[in-house]
């Protein structure tokens, strides 16, 4: 009975040090999963807290169930607006990336480590998968944000991609274990039915969960729980099964989220803060399993390795699958380097021991090591990478900023949202019965120093009001630009953004005389909104420029889908950027020095 | 293109006196008028007619008001330090107080694009900027605006 107690107090006491070291090393803008692996190693066998913790198992159990939650959260939380702009770089960075990934690998691991080709594959097919998080824990700030294109592509590959990995690994560890258990025909047998199977549960089981939600009566706060259930019971029925589970999980979130459910807020407010146990749970996990004096062994083969993985394989897989999209170089690259390896990956690395490869071990520990490099080098050079790519872009305001949000017992698509009015809220410059409120949205009451205001004797808003309104959630954004005081626009991120703005109502003919454009019209009245969507031919985000003549003109602030501001741009790409400047250099110094060198030889003849 | 090539010295402005935009513009059009002998009101009407396109206030206290004229010759460019920040409706809503006015003939074409790309790239530099509003005399103002170009360039 003591010992259990003991265990009980051990594991509450690590996770509540672990969510009060967090929020200080999130100051410190420190890589936050670090910080519970550190805490783990220090309560583990090497460290003051002396605790020996030897069982794969555990970590295995925690994080299939962890990461199936993790992908049904993302599934949730991916928005249509995702799927537009990232939809099919993704799938392909998920697919023909992931195996490329592990195959590179594979490869390089063997001739430098002296691998057998199937380790050296299961080795690889552990390290494929990237966990977005982190990163846009890294990236995100108040005032900055980075080019919404290439967030949602990185976000939508790393919720994507661990099915691949995982089916990935689990081959390569049963051929490891008999070699003669999958013929080749198999092998496609299999992944049909993995992934073809994991999809149909996937959808299947989302739409059944969300009906389920919607028409059961139960108390609030067992809403999260039937959904956190029902998303790992999907799960397992789908391994059960011989499916993808991983997949399935993942799709299942995101068909629930594709129509209104009850309980929204709740379900995503429990499963954010879930998620994060399960990062922290894993991480302090990986901690304590992880003996820091046997890892010095593995040292140098794992920074081979690493330095393999981010330097060669990463990016020549994301060249290759996002070939036949029209991406620029300077996102490509940023989608190269920030393929942070987060909890998946070790994860991935407890199957082999779980199952009883003898390289297992060794392959742990080396995946281990990789994390911690990949969240260290990538995840501190993250933010300085977009800055010097120009992928900044000014940051929408943080939704629910201010917002008291409530949700309505039945399964309408109205929220309550509540906003206290501030200083500077653009809300207050407006008649309170002309309020340019969003489509379906209703005030439904405001609350003056203490009392509830009489609507229609109402003139106008005053500072320090509180409104209360019933929203679609599709407008909760629309609604805080509304009555968030607008932050003042930064002119350092704006300069990225062309010199001169121009209302996209503006007539694109009137700038094309005004500074002699080529611009050919589709009509004479086009607006340069309408004329810079056009030319884009894709979904416009800001940053997107368009070549017209020797100016280009930028997509500088975006409303809902719709291109609100242009930016008229004077300088060329490699006076904008000091990284393309060295580049070509570098590249001039090149040429130079090859010709350089031919030309003797050529004299010669 | 270098900023000398656009800027006399006699075409510097070390303490411009104005309240507000209105009155910035009108008295660039009238120093400009002096300077090239145009008429003051077409000046300020190209002036207003671009700044109702869109602000010229870049940010940072800089503002780039430009327009085209045809009765202009060759490109004109007035550097002024106002003694006193004016609202300017600029980008981020900071005072602005240095002013660099492109004028450029109705035939310039891309000569305009790239001079309006010159004052932009130097007025970007942020170290240029502070030297210009630490500076006082004319002569000195000149100097910074040509020299910096010139180490630009290479």
């Amino acid at each position: 009975m003591d010992a259990l107690n003991h265990l009980i107090l051990i594991g509450a006491g690590l996770i509540f040090l672990s969510i009060l070291a967090g929020t200080y090393s999130s100051r410190l803008g420190a890589p936050l999963l670090l910080v519970f692996l550190l805490l783990g190693m220090l309560a583990g066998e090497d460290g003051p807290g002396g605790i020996e913790f030897e069982n794969f198992e555990t970590v295995f159990l925690v994080g299939s169930v962890g990461l199936a939650l993790i992908l049904f959260d993302g599934g949730l939380h991916t928005t249509r607006t995702v799927f537009r702009l990232a939809l099919w770089p993704a799938v392909s960075l998920a697919s023909v990336g992931v195996v490329l990934t592990a195959l590179i690998v594979g490869v390089l691991g063997m001739l430098l480590l002296g691998l057998q080709p199937l380790e050296a594959m299961l080795l690889g097919a552990i390290l494929s998968s990237t966990d977005a998080a982190v990163v846009f824990l890294l990236l995100q700030r108040s005032d900055r944000d980075i080019n919404r294109r290439v967030r949602a592509t990185l976000e939508a590959e790393s919720g994507m991609n661990d099915p691949m990995a995982v089916f990935l690994t689990i081959v390569m560890v049963e051929l490891l274990l008999d070699p003669g258990a999958r013929e080749p025909w198999r092998l496609g047998i299999d992944l049909a039915l993995q992934f073809g199977g994991g999809a149909a549960i996937g959808i299947g089981g989302g739409v059944a969960l969300r009906w389920i939600i919607n028409k059961i009566e139960i108390a609030v706060g067992l809403y999260p729980i039937l959904a956190a259930a029902g998303a790992v019971t999907i799960f397992a029925f789908a391994n059960v099964v011989g499916a993808n589970g991983f997949l399935a999980v993942y799709l299942a979130g995101i068909v629930m989220a594709s129509r209104p459910y009850r309980a929204r807020q709740v379900i995503s407010r429990f499963h954010d803060g879930f998620i994060w146990l399960v990062q922290i749970a894993m991480f302090l996990l990986l901690g304590l399993l992880v003996t820091p004096t046997a890892l010095m062994d593995f040292l140098f083969p794992a920074l081979v390795v690493a330095v393999l993985l981010l330097l060669i394989a990463r990016p020549l897989a994301v060249l290759a699958s996002l070939l036949p999209f029209r991406i620029e170089w300077r996102a490509k690259l940023f989608i190269s380097w920030v393929g942070l390896r987060g909890v998946v990956p070790i994860f991935l690395a407890s199957i082999p021991v779980v199952a009883g490869l003898p390289i297992g071990v060794t392959f742990f520990n080396i995946a281990f090591v990789v994390v911690i490099m990949s969240l260290l080098v990538q995840g501190w050079t993250a933010l300085g990478m977009a800055r010097m790519l120009g992928l900044e872009v000014p940051s929408e305001p943080e939704s629910q900023e201010g917002a008291l949000l409530f949700e309505l017992p039945t399964a309408t698509d109205r929220e309550i949202a509540g906003y206290r009015v501030r200083p500077g809220s653009p809300a207050l410059d407006q008649d309170f019965a002309a309020l340019p409120l969003p489509k379906r949205t209703r005030v439904v009451g405001v609350i003056r120093e203490g009392a509830v205001a009489e609507l229609a004797q109402l003139a106008r808003l005053q500072s320090g009001d509180y409104v209360i309104l019933l929203v679609p959630p599709e407008h909760e954004l629309s609604l805080d630009r509304l009555f968030v005081p607008m932050a003042p626009r930064h002119a350092e991120v704006l300069d990225e953004l062309g010199e001169f703005g121009f209302a996209a109502e503006t007539p694109a003919s009137a700038l094309a005389s005004q500074y002699g454009l080529a611009i050919e019209l589709d009509h004479p009245l086009e607006t340069l909104g309408d004329y810079v969507a056009r030319l884009l031919a894709t979904d416009p985000v800001v940053g997107d420029r368009v070549k017209t003549g020797d100016a280009e003109l930028v997509v500088r602030t975006m409303e809902e889908d719709r291109i609100a501001e242009v930016g008229l741009e004077l300088l060329t790409e490699e006076e904008r950027l000091p990284i393309v400047r060295r580049l070509r250099r570098a590249r001039a110094w090149w040429m130079r020095r090859r010709f350089a060198e031919r030309l003797p030889r050529l004299r010669r003849r | 293109m270098e900023i000398a090539e656009l800027l006399s010295p006699e075409s510097v402005i070390p303490n411009l006196r104005a309240t507000s935009k209105k009155q910035v513009l009108q008295e660039l059009a009238r120093r400009s008028a002096e300077a090239t002998g145009l008429h003051e009101r077409a000046i300020f009407d190209v002036l207003l007619e671009r700044e109702r396109l869109g602000t010229t206030g870049v940010g940072h206290g800089i503002a780039i008001p430009h327009g085209k004229l045809a009765e202009l010759k060759k490109l004109f460019g007035l550097f002024a330090r106002l003694e006193q920040p004016v609202d300017f409706d600029a980008i981020d809503e900071q005072p602005v107080d240095l002013i660099f006015l492109l004028l450029a003939p109705e035939t310039a074409g891309a000569d305009h694009l790239k001079a309006l790309a010159r004052v932009s790239r130097l007025l970007r530099d942020r170290a240029v900027c502070e030297k210009l509003r630490g500076a006082n005399q004319p002569e000195a103002l000149y100097a910074l605006l040509t020299e910096t170009a010139q180490s630009h360039a290479a």
